[in-house]
């Protein structure tokens, strides 16, 4: 069995894939109070939800990876989505990551912090949405 | 971008936590035991995944203009929202913001 090389910076993991069904839609809607989907356009959120429900692996193996110590309980910091097209029931997307950076810091809660920065979009040949995330590790001895 | 009034959502769920989890493939135990989040140093409450309380702040703009398309979202959070939690989205002008009950400092900061 051949295993996976760990991720590294500046990487692109391999293509994952989110299943935008209405059921999951409905969903996201009844737990967030949103209004009910008058047409195909799926809640924005699913830009974040897909982005992360969609990589080839989870996050917390992905994060392990990377070396970031994910059973520490990371904190969410930023994202920033960019939609060229609203994202819609019905369709399965294309999942791609890229690992932009990880940088170590001082953390007034942690004492040190490692910041990871990723991208990632959902497509499905043309580009749907872009997000950006920035997560906050507690430091481990190894970046 | 239309104004929307305050906004109550709650209180939060640990049976939602959960399903948000799934969705995100998000298996964080802080989410998911009190045992974690308590270790962790988030008290003795679960802690609610952040995209959870980004969907709250969407969801209050959305039924003000439920036929308008969100082409950008920059999102800073700032606290956390624990199991029942009620949480208040507010629309302050520049921004759009996620408070917990009774708190004066956001949770979540969405720019407008």
């Amino acid at each position: 069995m051949t295993q996976a090389a760990a991720p590294k910076v500046g990487e692109t993991l391999p293509a994952g894939r989110f299943d935008l069904t209405a059921a999951r839609d409905d969903l996201v809607r009844r737990m967030s109070d949103a209004p009910a989907r008058s047409d195909q356009r799926a809640h924005p959120i699913f830009a974040f939800v897909g982005a992360l429900g969609g990589l080839p692996l989870p996050i917390a193996d992905l994060s392990t990876g990377l070396g970031l110590a994910f059973a520490d309980g990371p904190v969410l910091a930023r994202c920033q989505i960019d939609a060229t097209r609203p994202l819609e029931v019905g369709r399965c997307y294309t999942v791609t990551a890229r690992i932009l950076d990880i940088q170590r810091k001082p953390s007034r809660r942690f004492g040190q912090a490692d910041h990871l920065h990723l991208a990632i979009t959902l497509s499905d040949g043309a580009p749907f949405t872009e997000t950006r995330l920035h997560i906050i590790f507690p430091a481990t001895e190894t970046p | 971008m239309t104004r929307f009034p305050d906004t109550a959502h709650g209180p939060i769920s640990a049976d939602d936590m959960a399903l948000w989890c799934d969705l995100l493939a998000d298996d964080n135990q802080i989410h998911l035991s009190r045992d974690a989040a308590a270790a962790a140093g988030f008290g003795p409450n679960r802690v609610n995944p952040g995209p959870a309380n980004l969907a709250y702040l969407i969801s209050a703009m959305m039924a003000a203009d439920p036929d308008g398309d969100v082409s950008r979202i920059d999102a800073q959070f700032l606290g956390n929202v624990v199991e029942g939690d009620t949480v208040i989205a507010r629309d302050e002008g520049d921004h759009a913001a996620l408070y917990r009950a009774g708190d004066d400092l956001p949770v979540v900061k969405v720019r407008r």
